[in-house]
């Protein structure tokens, strides 16, 4: 069974779906590991950064979307999840015959509404709003958890908002990576997705959960290498597990995600980020709900 | 006529970002270091100027009665983390060694920590820090519930 990692933040611009893609592509080429990204994001960006604008085009086209998935087997028993898995994709090239592949269930801008249709089609039932969200939020969870008999790993690029999907990715993550930007509003989204992803309410109910069982890391991303990172990351090190790798703000990460149509080796698509990158990669494969998966 | 320049690579090139950056006085020993191990990583051929006979002597090592007390770090202490770990005394006992109102006014505005013009002594400059530091903690932790 894969184990499932989710990428997420309640605030946007912290580069979730760039460090979804680039976890993706490490695990798959350096790890080999089988991996899947499902994009649960209405941006996109992932599936953007993975198939390109044709390709994420061609795939709502054909009914291959995430969103598409959960409206055609909402209500039925789940067979064949792979018919919407767009296979072998991303610009990174494999060594001959390696097991690593990365697999893409793209997302979809109808991801919103398509929440909002389920809630009215199951509103006809006997129940109050509560129970039918937790129904919804429920089945979605049982309906990603699907992908987990194909793939090592499954990552779960997951939007800013709340959305149902959002929810029941959180619930079904083994483990959620917190990417944040060290500045002055992320501290108060770093405390409250840590209440969400720990199930509890105050921030005493979140300090009395040691580090070692939190769910929940944070990445510092975006780094510039000034006093006033240094004294935030320092502050939000007393309230949450921070990973020891980070990611400094470089050019080449964001020029990494130019979709290009011709393959490349890892440290020619990340170059002067390849090393940050490898950190990242070595030290959640550490993580031993992952390391589990990888054994 | 002979070369106007002199070709440096591998030991001899580090051992001439070393000399630089000894002068630098400020840099700690592991600052010197992570640069130039990064100068190592990045430069593979370092092509320096002859100026007469003195292109071949080293920079001259600062003697050490000539050392300058480090610039002073407007991010140490971190007044919020000493708060929170330890206590307002422990963190007025921390500010306690800095004397000059200027540099805590320095540290208060890098470290996003608001305090009154009106805090003209060290002593009140100390106190409005930790009492600033105590108002964003509180305004943390009001925003999370």
């Amino acid at each position: 069974m894969a184990r499932f990692l989710a990428v997420s933040n309640r605030k946007g611009g912290v580069g979730k779906s760039t460090i979804a893609v680039m976890l993706a592509h490490a695990a798959a080429a350096w790890s080999r590991q089988r991996v899947l990204v499902i994009d649960l994001d209405t941006q996109c960006n992932a599936s953007l950064m993975l198939v390109g604008g044709l390709g994420w085009e061609r795939a709502g086209r054909a009914g291959r979307t995430i969103a598409d998935y959960f409206f055609d087997r909402f209500d039925k028993v789940a067979e064949d999840e792979s018919a919407y898995v767009l296979k072998d994709v991303g610009d990174v090239a494999h060594a001959r015959g390696a097991p690593g592949r990365l697999c893409l269930l793209p997302g979809s801008q109808r991801l919103e509404d398509l929440q909002g249709e389920l809630l009215l089609r199951h509103s006809k039932k006997d129940l109050d709003a509560d129970a039918i969200a937790v129904q919804v939020r429920g089945r979605m969870k049982r309906l990603i958890r699907h992908f987990g008999m194909d793939f090592d790993v499954v990552i779960l690029d997951c939007p800013p908002g709340l959305s149902f999907a959002a929810l029941a990715a959180l619930d079904l993550a083994d483990h959620v990576i917190v990417p944040f930007r060290p500045d002055f509003v992320s501290q108060f989204a770093l405390d409250r997705v840590a209440l969400l992803i720990e199930r509890v309410e105050t921030a005493e109910q979140l300090a009395g959960i040691a580090f070692s069982e939190r769910r929940y890391s944070c990445l510092a991303n975006y780094l510039s290498g000034t006093g006033h990172e240094r004294l935030l990351i320092d502050q939000l090190a007393l309230d949450h597990p921070l990973l020891a790798a980070r990611i400094p703000r470089l050019e080449s990460i964001a020029r990494a995600f130019d979709w290009e149509e011709t393959r490349q080796t890892m440290e020619q698509k990340y170059a002067d980020a390849a090393p940050y990158l490898r950190a990242l990669h070595d030290e959640l494969l550490g993580v031993p709900q992952l390391r589990a998966a990888s054994a | 006529m002979g070369k106007k320049t002199k070709a440096l690579s591998g030991a001899s090139q580090d051992a001439y970002f070393r000399r630089v950056l000894k002068t630098q006085l400020e840099l700690k020993v592991e600052d010197r270091d992570r640069l130039v191990s990064k100068l190592r990583e990045d430069i593979a051929q370092l092509r320096l100027r002859k100026h007469g006979s003195a292109d071949s002597k080293p920079l001259p090592s600062p003697p050490p009665s000539a050392a300058l007390p480090p610039p002073f770090d407007p991010f140490s202490p971190n007044v919020v983390v000493v708060v929170r770990t330890s206590g307002r005394d422990a963190a007025l006992a921390a500010l306690g060694r800095i004397d000059n109102a200027e540099h805590l006014r320095l540290l208060a505005r890098e470290q996003r920590l608001t305090v009154s013009s009106d805090s003209s002594s060290v002593e009140d400059l100390r106190a409005a820090i930790v009492t600033a530091a105590e108002r964003r903690i509180a305004n943390r932790f009001a925003a999370a519930g």
